[in-house]
């Protein structure tokens, strides 16, 4: 009992310091970026008083550590601080935006989940079949495709030529669902498409893994057939792997999504880190990407976590074998 | 595997259907790929210009074989930088324990909390826009991925008898590293290394349809892509021609990888 | 990658090398509250924490559907405004949305480039050319219910002269002496010299009436004397302007009209066909319009612009403080062809930087007509044939495109030309406009008269203004028969003689609709986008 306590305590430590290093990492790059902030807020013909008077407005005029105290004072409060470039304050907008990146992102990696556990199922029972090896290729080849080629190629096909669904744009849920949905399902598939692809290919391999496995030839041995036997054994060592690529899609198609969203012109938080990228809007990056990063090790440290809960007979470091493709 | 080794084959043909381009076109290509000439806009394909021209005239076909090249560097570049950074950690934090360990795993963590295209875009808002920002983005969001492979790697080698034994003579760390673990490792990184090729296309791709990537007039297939999004109703072939390039680049890459680490039994090696 | 992790296969890459927490686990115990239990609760915890703000996600980047009235006309462009605030921040894009739309000054310049009344009914200058007497419209309000007259004209334009404005356009308001208010609805205005140009400025963003209540907090909200004022505001996404029934004039055609921020052309050509704007206005990728040139659901109207694309030469750094070379690139790009390949061949060639709207126009395309053989001819006299030049273009689509153009044809004639792209307007305004580290460069000067800011020194053409300064003067004082003669010698003097940049070609005001939209302004003579006539038949 101690020990899954203990090891939980200690996951969510290294979790903290990851953060903290990553809070480090994140101010000290953004100073870095040449020429002055407030210059560039102000635009170029600004007087140097009045570049001075923003300097001081926003804190800039002080040494970095204090900058970072407040920064992180305030991220511990939920205030992301106000954007130089259009006085906004960040913190709802960051957040808002997030949620609509995992509108597109949640859906998507849920929907990959499902099609890749009947597909890499199916490929992995049928191997050398002619199926089986359809969906293998089929897998190989949609993963060969640059994202965004798929999102327009999705968009000429569905809204374009077809006519059924709205090409791009996003409507607040809450506002009106039924156009919200309809401008949700072609991003979604796009990103889905490759979702799928990579995990059919990571379940078609654990399902290999371990239909070899002497623990399934034991159980066989006591009289289950195959389907039982994997359905009872089978499960949980192939969910562990799963499980873990699932996280990682999860963090990075956070970031991942901007190029998809760009296509479908939804204002994720992906571009909203692309615009603020643009306008050198230095508050709103550091803001954005600290969220991002937490989001990333938060996952993990759940992926981490549900490993522990969902197979505790988990002796060895997580083995996804080598091959895992 | 009794059966030939398809991916093997397929993947290494595509492949080296790429390298073969690139080292072509540093000596020849039909026409000089920047060379703009606008009399000569949106011609299809067939005649002198084998695959058309795009929108300043300029010859498609020698752009896609100009555009291998940049796909290589970054490729290469990228994987070098994880390779070289990532592997050495691996095998220390394989080898030592204690502190050494744990400081190597704090770091991974930390790089593993910055996705790669996040720190591609951080890169081009502090070091400016380009290919040099973007391949060490790429790379530094790679190192995790190498560091695990050799340092899992290691650990199961330095259990294996006969370095077990040389420890036992004496030999010294060092010694064991580079004489023991890192000859066995070979195989994974290789397997590693194509696998996060294929990702460095991708992304490269994906950065230069955000204008974050290689810069013009450099030809990228990325960049030729995002190009010729605007003439997709009425020119869809400038589309298809760097689409099916990277495309191909890419299949070929993961090809080579699923067939290498079936040829070399890596990750199947049951520990 | 953009759906991939990085690095590598995915599950290599978590949690990289750590021993891990599953190593760590114990067996399970009794006592404890089950896993699966654990594990239901937090996850349908944290679910139903992220539902509650999901529902309303994108709220803070789109407004809610139903908040548009009937008959609102929604119009998509592609550089949004940073901010609200014209007064302490440059960029056409401000202006564009909220001049003469919420913003309006005493005059305004109508679609054919002529000054018209706005918030003053008529004017008289005296006989010295430096008293400009003002009539001022009555019952003028602005949406704040603040009364407008002659005290808010001496407080808006006095203002401009104050460290409250930072915009570098604010130099146009130097020469004013003071304003006199003699009665409510007269404004007289004092200037320290006769200028003609100075009147057509109050046209633009500096002549722009504020009420003193309403001028803290501009970045993020408008107070104005117009048709509309600023109903919602996302930064970077949107900006709905809705109709005031008090306006003082007619009021607008449409109950509203939002402003649709797109990232690129394509998005937005196919945000038009999907319905979700009815016209994409200043459309930058001219190839998008092919599919709709014969369908008669749409319309595109082609008017001028004052954007003039120029291809500027730092004539403070080598090789382009030799006139020779400046001359070599003149002709040495064939204009025409940048146009075609840059622009699909819809814009103007013009030879200088002078719109064909400006009353001093005049057509210079013949001045150095394309001449590859007499480029190469002049970069061998200057000894710098081969030299490598670097050329800054910021990341905005038609210098993107122009740039490769021009690269390819400068390589031709004798000079290694290397891009290196910059985002505008962050990198590129500051490399390159405040701390001139360029050789080559293009963009298009939107803001109209603006040839003189470009011909003064220390402005980031090096060009030496003092060679023009004089004739420059003597052309603002006098009649505009002497105006016209004056300022078309400047012309002469520093593009023809002095070859101090090229022009590359005018865009054109490009914009694609639907075709029941009517009152979209075809020209854009300013960079105000008029919207108060826009409306769906």
């Amino acid at each position: 009992m101690s020990g899954l306590w203990r090891g939980i305590a200690l996951a969510v430590a290294r979790t903290a310091v990851t953060l903290l290093l990553a809070s480090v990492v994140i101010f000290v790059l953004l100073r870095l970026v040449p020429g002055d902030p407030a210059q560039v807020a102000l635009g170029v013909d600004a007087t140097p008083e009045a570049v001075a008077a923003t300097r001081a407005h926003f804190g800039l005029d002080r040494p970095w550590v204090i900058q970072y105290g407040e920064w992180m004072g305030g991220l511990l409060t939920g205030h992301f601080g106000e954007s130089f470039v259009s006085g906004q304050d960040l913190s709802a907008i960051i957040l808002d935006r997030t949620n609509v990146t995992l509108w597109l992102v949640i859906p998507s990696v849920v929907l990959a989940l499902l099609i890749a556990a009947v597909l890499g199922t199916w490929a992995a029972l049928r191997r050398g079949k002619v199926d089986g090896f359809l969906i293998t290729v089929g897998s190989q080849l949609l993963m060969a495709v640059p994202g965004f080629l798929a999102g327009v190629l999705l968009v000429l096909l569905f809204s374009l030529a077809l006519g059924w669904l709205p090409p791009s744009g996003w409507v607040v849920p809450s506002d009106a669902f039924g156009p919200f949905l309809a401008r949700l399902v072609l991003p979604v598939l796009a990103l889905t498409a490759v979702q799928a692809a990579i995990l059919t290919r990571y379940v078609r391999s654990a399902v290999l893994d371990v239909s070899g496995a002497d623990f399934l030839r034991e159980a066989r041995a006591k009289g289950l057939s195959r389907s039982e036997a994997m359905l009872r054994h089978g499960l949980r060592n192939v969910a562990v792997p799963v499980l873990t690529v699932t996280g990682v899609q999860l963090s990075s198609l956070l970031v991942g999504a901007v190029v998809i969203e760009s296509v479908f012109d939804v204002p994720g938080v992906g571009s909203l880190l692309v615009e603020a990228v643009g306008q050198r809007d230095m508050v709103s990056i550091q803001g954005i990407v600290m969220v991002l990063v937490a989001f990333t090790v938060i996952v993990n440290l759940a992926v981490d976590l549900l490993q522990t809960l969902v197979d505790p007979r988990l002796r060895v470091s997580p083995r996804v074998s080598g091959a895992a493709a | 595997m009794r059966r030939p080794n398809v991916s093997l084959w397929i993947g290494g043909v595509l492949t080296a259907l790429v390298v073969l381009t690139a080292v072509v076109s540093v000596f020849w290509t039909p026409f000089d790929p920047t060379a703009a000439d606008a009399s000569q806009r949106l011609l299809g394909p067939g005649g002198e210009h084998a695959l058309g021209t795009d929108k300043f005239g300029r010859d498609v076909l020698s752009q896609i074989m100009a555009g291998s090249r940049v796909t290589l560097v970054v490729g290469l570049v990228s994987v070098g930088i994880a390779l070289i950074i990532g592997t050495p950690l691996g095998i220390i934090a394989g080898m030592r324990r204690g502190w050494v360990e744990e400081a190597i795993l704090r770091f991974s963590d930390l790089l593993l909390a910055f996705p790669a295209l996040l720190l591609a875009i951080v890169f081009a808002a502090v070091f400016g826009a380009g290919t040099v920002s973007a391949m060490v983005a790429i790379g530094l969001g790679s190192v995790p991925g190498f560091a695990r492979v050799a340092r899992s790697a290691t650990l199961s080698i330095m259990r294996l008898e006969f370095v077990v034994a040389a420890r036992a003579s004496g030999r010294s760390a060092w010694g064991v590293g580079v004489l023991h673990v890192l000859p066995n490792l070979v195989g994974l990184l290789l397997v590693q290394s194509t696998v996060t090729f294929s990702l460095a296309v991708l992304a490269e791709a994906a950065l230069s349809y955000l204008g974050l990537g290689t810069p013009p007039p450099e030809p990228s297939w990325g960049r030729l892509l995002q190009e010729a999004q605007p003439f997709l109703a009425a020119q869809p072939l400038l589309t298809v021609w760097p689409g099916a390039a990277i495309a191909l680049t890419v299949l070929g890459l993961n090809l080579l990888g699923d067939g290498l680490r079936d040829r070399l039994s890596v990750g199947r090696d049951g520990r | 990658m953009p759906t991939r992790t990085s690095g590598t296969n995915p599950a290599h890459r978590r949690r990289a090398l750590d021993p891990g927490t599953a190593s760590q686990s114990g067996p399970s115990a009794p006592g404890l509250p089950s896993r699966r239990a654990v594990l239901a609760g937090a996850v349908t915890a944290a679910a139903s924490t992220w539902l509650l703000a999901a529902c309303d996600a994108g709220h803070t980047a789109r407004d809610a559907v139903a908040a548009a009235p009937p008959g609102a006309v929604t119009l998509a462009l592609t550089a949004p405004p940073a901010n609200l605030d014209f007064t302490t921040t440059s960029g056409a894009a401000i202006p564009q949305a909220l001049m003469g739309n919420v913003y309006e000054g005493l005059v305004a310049v109508n679609d054919d480039g002529e000054l018209v009344p706005a918030l003053a009914s008529a004017w008289s200058v005296d006989e010295g050319g430096t008293r400009y007497t003002f009539e001022l419209q009555k019952g003028v309000r602005f949406s704040n219910g603040d009364e407008f007259s002659s005290a808010t004209v001496k407080f808006s334009l006095e203002r401009v002269n104050t460290d409250a404005w930072t915009n570098g356009l604010k130099a146009g308001m130097a020469l004013l002496e003071r304003v006199e208010t003699p009665d409510p609805l007269t404004a007289v205005a004092v200037l320290k010299r006769p200028s003609l140009a100075w009147l057509r400025s109050l046209a633009t963003l500096i002549g722009a009436m504020f009420t003193p209540s309403a001028v803290t907090g501009l970045k993020g909200s408008a107070v104005g004397t117009g048709p509309f004022e600023v109903s919602s505001w996302k930064p970077g996404q949107s900006l709905a302007l809705t109709r005031r029934a008090d306006y003082w004039g007619e009021p607008a055609a449409s109950p509203q009209v939002t402003l649709r921020y797109y990232a690129d052309n394509t998005t937005a050509v196919n945000a038009l066909r999907g319905g979700a704007v009815d016209a994409v206005v200043g459309l930058a990728s001219p190839e998008l319009l092919a599919p709709f040139e014969k369908n008669p659901e749409y319309r595109i109207t082609q008017g001028t612009s004052t954007g003039e694309v120029v291809l500027s030469m730092n004539n403070q750094a080598a090789p382009f403080t030799d006139v020779r070379v400046r001359q070599a690139v003149m002709y040495g790009v064939d204009r025409a062809g940048v146009l075609a390949s840059a622009y699909d061949g819809r814009g103007t060639l013009i030879g200088a930087p002078v719109p064909p709207t400006a009353p001093y126009f005049e057509d210079l395309t013949g001045a150095y007509p394309y001449n590859p053989a007499r480029a190469t001819e002049l970069l061998k006299e200057a000894g710098v044939y081969g030299t490598t030049v670097t050329f800054s273009v910021p990341d905005l689509p038609y210098a993107v495109a122009a740039s490769q153009a021009v690269a390819s044809d400068l390589t031709k004639v004798g000079l290694k030309v290397k891009i290196k792209v910059q985002e505008f307007p962050a990198v590129w305004l500051q490399e390159v406009l405040t701390a001139h580290r360029f050789q080559l460069s293009v963009i298009a000067h939107v803001e109209p008269d603006d040839l003189l800011t470009l011909l003064s020194s220390g402005y980031y053409l090096g060009y030496d203004g003092a060679r023009v300064a004089s004739i420059a003067a003597a052309a603002d004082a006098g009649d505009t028969r002497e105006y016209i003669a004056g300022m078309r010698e400047v012309v002469r003097q520093a593009i023809v003689e002095d070859a101090a940049a090229d022009t590359l070609f005018l865009l054109p005001a490009l914009s694609l609709m639907r075709a029941s939209l009517r009152g979209l302004p075809v020209n854009s003579p300013t960079t105000a986008l008029e919207l108060s006539r826009v409306v769906k038949a």
